[in-house]
C-alpha cells in the first residue's frame, strides 16, 4: 500500500517534472510558410524536448502584439519572426539581439541565404540580426491557359501586333491586362488596394517596373516625384479603376486572391507563396491554370527573419530552435510541404525542381527583386505611402500631387532618421 | 453619544468603502494621469522615457496635422449617423417589439445575436458579405437587377457602408435599453389619452417620447461615447480607405501610438478626443434637459 | 342625455376566464351608480368595458340607442377616472387638464376660460404650474377629476378614485363628489370596494360577486332586505348576524328556531334548515309592542366606539354562536354577564340554507 502510494507519487514527479520542460512560445502571422513550421516542429521537440507553442494571429496584429513584448524588459515570446518592414525600427529600438556570436559557436553557415534576402531581413550594417525565414518577393501570376490559348494569340497579335507570350516588358503586360478584360466574367488583373501595406507593397512593383525608385541609393534623396513613379499611379489607378473587378481599391491580399482563384482575373501581382495555392483545389477553380513568373522589369522583395528579442525569456533554446529550423535538411522539407525558400542550396535541389517546375522563375524573381526602403520609420512611411496612393486611386487627389505628398512626408521621415539632413 | 455614535458609523463607513474607492482612483486615475503626463513629452515607443519636456507641443502638432483634423470630422460625421440612424431604427424596432405578446424571447434572441458578436468578426463576415464579385451582398441585389455595388472600394459608399454594418451590429443595443424604458412606462397615462381621443401617434409624441426622455438620454449619451471609440470595425473592414473616407480618429491615434510609435502625440490626441467627448456629453445632457422644460 | 344599458354583456379572457358573466343593467340618465363588490368580482372590468378600454366578448352595451360595442372610447363621449389618477408626469396641472381640450381642438381662449373656471371649482388655480410628482395624493385626485370635468361627457366613470387617499380625505372627497354630482348633474358610474362610500354615495348600488349581478336596488333597500347571505354579510360592519336555524310548523304559522332562540314568522313555511339574518342593531335592552322575543347573549366582548358601543357575546349560552348588537353609548356588561335583549320578530331576515337566497317574509300590515 505504502509502496504504491509512493510510487505513484513519484509517477506524478516525473510528470509534473516532464510538463515543467521548456517552453518556446513563438508569435507568428497566419501564412502558409507558418502552417507548414507547424507540422514540423514535433520533431524538434521529439529531438530536444523543448515544446515549442506557436501563437498565430492575423498580420494586422502583429506588430500591436509584438510592441509592448519588446519594450518590456521579460517579454513573452522566445522567438519572433520580423517582417523585413519592421527591421529598421526593430534593430533602431534595440529590440533584438545580435546573433553572430551564436552563429559562430554553432558552426552555422549563413552563406547559403541570398544576398538580397540576407540584407532583407538578415544583416543590418554589418550585424546579424535575423535569420532568413521565408521570402514573399512579389511575382506576376497569370491565366497560362489563357496565355497559351492559339486563339488568344492570334487575336492579340492582330490587335497589338506582337506575340502573346509572357510579358518581357511592363507595356506588353499592360497591353495583355487591356486584352484580357472581358467584363464581367474576365478581368485583365486583380489588385489589392486595402490600405496601408497591401496597396503600398503592391504599387512598388508598378514603381520598379516603370523603372522608377523611392530614392536615391547615395543619398537617400525620395524620388517620389518623378515621372517613372507617377506614369506608375497612372497605371496603377488604370487599372484598378478600368481593367480590374469592382472593390478592387479595398481588397487585401486574400480577396484579391478569390477573384483570381476563381479564374475572374486574367492576371495579380502578389505574393510568390500564393503560386501553391492556385492548384489547391479547396481554394481555387483554375488548379493547373496559373503561372509564375517575375515582374518585368523588376518587383518587390520581401521576406520575415528569425530572430531572438532582446526580452526573450530562454534565447539559447530560440537560438537552438532557429538552428534547427533554418537547418539545410529542415528547409528543404518545409520547401517540399509548399513553403517559399530563402536559400540557393534548397533551390538547387532537384527534387524540389522535379516537384516544383517554377523554381527557376522563382529564383529570378528572388535575383531581380528590388527592396522597398528599409529604415527606422518603415510603417509610419508604409502608412503614409498606403494612404496618399489610395487617395489617388479613388480619384481624391491627383496621381502627381498625392505622390508629391507622400514625397514629403517621405523627406521629413528620413530626416528624423538621421539619413537626410 | 449619538453624534459619537454618527462619527464612529462614518468612520467605519469609510474604512469599508476605502478599499474600493482607492482600488477605483488607480484604475481610473492613473491610465488617464499618465496620459495626461506623457502628453507633455516626446515619448515614442522606441525610447520611451519621460527626459524630453515639450510643453503644449504634441497638442500643438495633434491639432496642426490635417490627417488628425479630417479623422475627426470623419468621426464627427460617423458618430451623428450611427448614433441617429440607429436610435430611429432601434426605436421603432421597439415600439413594434413592445406591442409584440407571444414569442418576445425569440425576437430578444435574434436581436442579441449580432451584439454579442465580436467587432472584428463583424467587420470580417460583413468584409465576405460585402465582396463586389464574391458576396452574397451583391449577389442577392443582382437578382433583384440591381448593378454591384461598390461597397467598401468607393469613398462615397465605404462610409455609409461602414455605418450601416455598425448598425447592423449595435442597433440591439438601442432596441434593448429602450424596450426596457417602454417596458416600465406606466400603461394609464395610455388608457386617459385614449379615453380624450388621442390616437397612436399623439399618445408616441405626446406621452412616450417625453415619458422615455431618461432613457433615451442615458441611451444616446452611451452609444455617443462608444461610437466615439469605434476602432475595429474601420480596422477590419477599410484601415481608413479607400482615400481616407472612413479614417475614424480611435484608429488614427491607434496608429499614431502603435504604426508611428509617437505615444506623447497619441496621448495627447486621446485628450483632445476625451475633451471633445466630454463637451458633447455635457452639451447632449443639457439639451435633453433643456426639452423637458 | 341618454341612459347607458348592458345587455348580457361578458368579458372572457383568453384561456377562458370570465371575468364579466351576462351582466344586465340599466343606470338611467343622471344617476349616480355604484358598483360595489369584492376585489376580482368584475366590477373593474364592467367599468372597463363600458368605456371601451376593454373589448366586450359578448353581449350588448347601449347608449341611449346607440350600439356601442364597437365604437372607439374617444367617440363614446365618457370620462374615465382612474383609480391611479393616470396623470401624464411631465406635464404641469395645467397641461393635464388641457390636454384633451387640446386634442380635440377646442379654441385656445375658450379652453382658457374653461380651464380656469375648473381649476377654480376644484380649487387648483395655485397649483396650475405644478407637476403631479409636487403634488399631494388628494391634489392629484382633483387633477383627475378637473380633466374628466373638462370634457362635459355623456357620463363619469370613476375607478376606484378614493382607494389610494387616506381615511380622512377619503371622507372629504366623498361629499364633493357628490356634491359635484349634484352640480353637474351628470351620470357617475362609481366603482369601489368599500361598502361605506357605495352606501353613502350611490342613489343605487349594484352588488356584484363572481362576475356576476347579485343585487340592484337603493342603498337603505338592499340594505334592508338582501338578496342573499352574501350581500348581508358584505354590507354594514359588524354586518347582518347569520346563523344556523331550522323552520318547525306551529299551528298555523312557523318558528324558526336558533340556539334556544325561538322566532315566530308568518304563513307557513317549509320546515327544515335555514340562515337567519340578524342587523345587530334591531335589537333593545327593553321590551316594547314590537319588540317582544327575548334573546339572551352571553358577553364576550364590549367594544366602546363612542357613539355606539358593540357587544360580542355567544348566543343563548356560552358555546353558542358567535352575534354582534349594536348597543347604546352607555351600555357596560361584564365578560361572562348574560344580556337579555328584546328582538321585533318582523325584522328577521330568512336565506335558504343551501343557495344563501332571501326567503321571502309577509308580515300582516300592521
Amino acid at each position: 500500500m505504502t509502496r504504491a502510494l509512493m510510487l505513484s507519487t513519484a509517477a506524478i514527479a516525473l510528470l509534473t517534472g516532464a510538463a515543467d520542460a521548456r517552453t518556446i512560445h513563438i508569435l507568428m502571422e497566419s501564412v502558409p510558410d507558418t502552417r507548414f513550421v507547424q507540422e514540423v516542429v514535433p520533431e524538434f521537440t521529439a529531438q530536444t524536448g523543448i515544446e515549442v507553442d506557436i501563437e498565430v494571429v492575423n498580420y494586422a496584429e502583429m506588430h500591436t502584439k509584438l510592441v509592448p513584448q519588446l519594450v518590456a524588459p521579460a517579454g513573452s515570446y522566445d522567438v519572433i519572426v520580423v517582417d523585413f518592414y519592421w527591421v529598421g525600427e526593430f534593430t533602431k529600438a534595440g529590440w533584438l539581439q545580435p546573433l553572430d556570436e551564436r552563429i559562430a559557436a554553432s558552426g552555422f553557415d549563413t552563406s547559403v541565404y541570398f544576398p538580397a534576402m540576407m540584407d532583407l531581413v538578415g544583416r543590418v550594417d554589418g550585424v546579424v540580426y535575423m535569420l532568413p525565414f521565408y521570402n514573399y518577393a512579389m511575382a506576376l501570376t497569370y491565366r497560362k491557359d489563357l496565355l497559351e490559348d492559339p486563339a488568344e494569340q492570334a487575336a492579340f497579335a492582330a490587335k497589338y501586333g506582337t506575340p502573346l507570350r509572357v510579358p518581357q516588358g511592363w507595356d506588353e503586360y499592360l497591353k495583355q491586362v487591356e486584352f484580357f478584360t472581358r467584363k464581367p466574367d474576365l478581368h485583365g488583373v486583380v489588385n489589392q488596394g486595402l490600405r496601408p501595406d497591401p496597396i503600398a507593397m503592391e504599387w512598388s512593383n508598378y514603381l520598379f517596373a516603370r523603372g522608377g525608385e523611392y530614392y536615391d541609393p547615395a543619398t537617400w534623396e525620395p524620388k517620389l516625384t518623378s515621372p517613372e513613379a507617377v506614369a506608375a499611379l497612372e497605371d496603377y489607378k488604370r487599372n484598378v479603376q478600368e481593367f480590374g473587378p469592382l472593390g478592387a481599391a479595398s481588397f487585401g491580399f486574400d480577396e484579391a486572391f478569390n477573384v483570381a482563384a476563381q479564374g475572374k482575373a486574367y492576371s495579380y501581382i502578389t505574393y510568390n507563396f500564393f503560386r501553391t495555392a492556385y492548384d489547391d483545389p479547396s481554394q481555387s477553380a483554375v488548379v493547373g491554370k496559373m503561372e509564375l513568373a517575375p515582374v518585368p522589369v523588376a518587383g518587390l522583395n520581401g521576406g520575415w527573419g528569425w530572430a531572438i528579442p532582446r526580452s526573450s525569456p530562454d534565447p539559447d533554446a530560440a537560438w537552438q530552435f532557429i538552428a534547427w529550423i533554418e537547418s539545410p535538411e529542415i528547409a528543404k522539407r518545409r520547401a517540399a510541404l509548399g513553403g517559399s525558400p530563402t536559400r540557393a542550396d534548397v533551390f538547387a535541389d532537384p527534387d524540389l525542381n522535379a516537384k516544383y517546375p517554377y523554381y527557376p522563375a522563382l529564383q529570378a524573381l528572388l535575383e531581380g527583386s528590388k527592396n522597398f526602403p528599409v529604415f527606422t520609420y518603415t510603417p509610419q512611411f508604409v502608412e503614409v505611402l498606403g494612404r496618399e496612393l489610395s487617395l489617388a486611386v479613388t480619384g481624391e487627389k491627383e496621381p502627381a500631387a498625392a505622390l508629391a505628398a507622400a514625397n514629403e512626408e517621405f523627406r521629413a521621415l528620413l530626416r528624423q532618421d538621421g539619413k537626410l539632413p | 453619544m449619538a453624534a459619537g455614535l454618527a462619527r464612529r458609523d462614518r468612520r467605519f463607513g469609510l474604512l469599508m468603502a476605502g478599499p474600493g474607492l482607492a482600488a477605483m482612483l488607480l484604475v481610473v486615475l492613473f491610465p488617464l494621469v499618465f496620459t495626461a503626463w506623457t502628453s507633455l513629452y516626446e515619448f515614442t515607443l522606441l525610447r520611451p522615457v519621460h527626459d524630453l519636456f515639450v510643453g503644449l507641443g504634441n497638442f500643438a502638432a495633434a491639432l496642426d496635422d490635417g490627417g488628425f483634423r479630417h479623422a475627426l470630422r470623419v468621426t464627427l460625421a460617423f458618430v451623428v449617423a450611427v448614433v441617429l440612424l440607429e436610435f430611429l431604427l432601434g426605436l421603432v424596432v421597439a415600439l413594434a417589439l413592445d406591442s409584440v405578446e407571444r414569442g418576445r424571447a425569440v425576437y430578444y434572441a435574434i436581436l442579441l445575436c449580432p451584439l454579442l458578436m465580436n467587432p472584428v468578426v463583424v467587420g470580417l463576415i460583413w468584409r465576405m458579405f460585402l465582396h463586389p464579385t464574391q458576396g452574397i451582398v451583391n449577389y442577392v441585389i443582382g437578382l433583384a437587377g440591381i448593378a454591384p455595388v461598390n461597397w467598401l472600394g468607393d469613398p462615397a459608399v465605404a462610409f455609409w457602408t461602414l455605418v450601416a454594418v455598425d448598425i447592423w451590429h449595435q442597433v440591439s443595443f438601442m432596441v434593448v435599453l429602450l424596450l426596457a424604458g417602454l417596458a416600465a412606462l406606466p400603461p394609464e397615462p395610455y388608457e386617459a389619452a385614449r379615453m380624450e381621443g388621442a390616437g397612436p401617434i399623439r399618445a408616441f409624441f405626446w406621452i412616450t417620447l417625453p415619458l422615455l426622455r431618461p432613457v433615451i438620454t442615458v441611451t444616446l449619451l452611451i452609444r455617443l461615447i462608444f461610437a466615439v471609440r469605434t476602432y475595429d470595425l474601420v480596422y477590419i473592414m477599410t484601415r481608413g480607405g479607400p482615400g481616407n473616407a472612413t479614417d475614424l480618429v480611435s484608429y488614427f491615434i491607434y496608429r499614431q501610438a502603435f504604426v508611428t510609435l509617437n505615444l506623447g502625440r497619441a496621448a495627447a490626441m486621446s485628450l483632445v478626443l476625451l475633451a471633445i467627448v466630454l463637451l458633447l456629453t455635457a452639451w447632449l445632457h443639457r439639451y435633453m434637459r433643456s426639452l423637458r422644460a | 342625455m341618454p341612459d347607458i344599458r348592458l345587455e348580457q354583456v361578458s368579458k372572457v379572457y383568453p384561456g377562458g376566464v370570465t371575468a364579466v358573466d351576462a351582466v344586465s343593467l340599466d343606470i338611467r340618465d343622471g344617476e349616480l351608480m355604484v358598483l360595489l363588490g369584492p376585489s376580482g368580482c368584475g366590477k373593474s372590468t364592467t367599468l372597463r368595458m363600458i368605456a371601451g378600454l376593454e373589448p366586450i366578448t359578448t353581449g350588448r352595451l347601449w347608449i341611449g340607442e346607440r350600439l356601442m360595442n364597437e365604437v372607439d372610447p374617444k367617440d363614446r363621449d365618457l370620462a374615465f377616472v382612474f383609480q391611479s389618477y393616470a396623470l401624464f408626469p411631465h406635464m404641469t396641472v395645467a397641461g393635464n387638464l388641457a390636454f384633451g381640450m387640446r386634442i380635440r381642438g377646442v379654441p385656445r381662449a375658450e379652453a382658457g376660460r374653461r380651464l380656469q373656471e375648473v381649476a377654480a371649482t376644484l380649487g387648483l388655480t395655485e397649483l396650475l404650474e405644478r407637476k403631479p410628482g409636487q403634488l399631494s395624493g388628494g391634489q392629484r385626485q382633483r387633477v383627475a377629476l378637473g380633466r374628466a370635468l373638462l370634457r362635459d361627457p355623456v357620463a363619469f366613470l370613476l375607478d376606484e378614485p378614493l382607494s389610494n387617499l387616506d381615511a380622512k380625505l377619503r371622507a372629504g372627497m366623498r361629499t364633493e363628489l357628490i356634491k359635484l354630482h349634484r352640480r353637474v348633474g351628470r351620470t357617475m358610474i362609481h366603482v369601489t370596494h368599500d361598502q361605506v362610500e357605495a352606501m353613502t354615495m350611490a342613489e343605487r348600488i349594484c352588488i356584484m360577486r363572481d362576475g356576476r349581478i347579485v343585487q340592484v336596488g337603493a342603498p337603505m333597500e338592499v340594505y334592508r332586505n338582501p338578496a342573499d347571505t352574501f350581500v348581508a354579510g358584505f354590507l354594514a360592519s359588524p354586518p347582518m348576524n347569520l346563523l344556523d336555524a331550522r323552520i318547525e310548523p306551529e299551528g298555523a304559522g312557523a318558528l324558526v328556531i336558533a340556539h334556544g332562540l325561538r322566532v315566530p314568522l308568518p304563513g307557513a313555511l317549509p320546515p327544515g334548515p335555514v340562515t337567519l339574518g340578524l342587523r345587530p342593531e334591531e335589537v333593545t335592552l327593553a321590551p316594547d309592542g314590537a319588540a317582544r322575543i327575548a334573546l339572551d347573549t352571553v358577553t364576550q366582548a364590549v367594544e366602546a366606539l363612542g357613539p355606539e358601543v358593540i357587544l360580542v357575546g355567544a348566543l343563548g349560552d356560552p358555546r353558542g354562536p358567535e352575534v354582534s348588537w349594536r348597543m347604546p353609548r352607555d351600555f357596560t356588561a361584564a365578560i361572562g354577564q348574560p344580556v337579555r335583549l328584546w328582538l321585533d320578530p318582523t325584522t328577521v331576515r330568512l336565506f335558504e340554507a343551501k343557495s344563501g337566497v332571501a326567503i321571502a317574509l309577509s308580515w300582516p300590515k300592521p
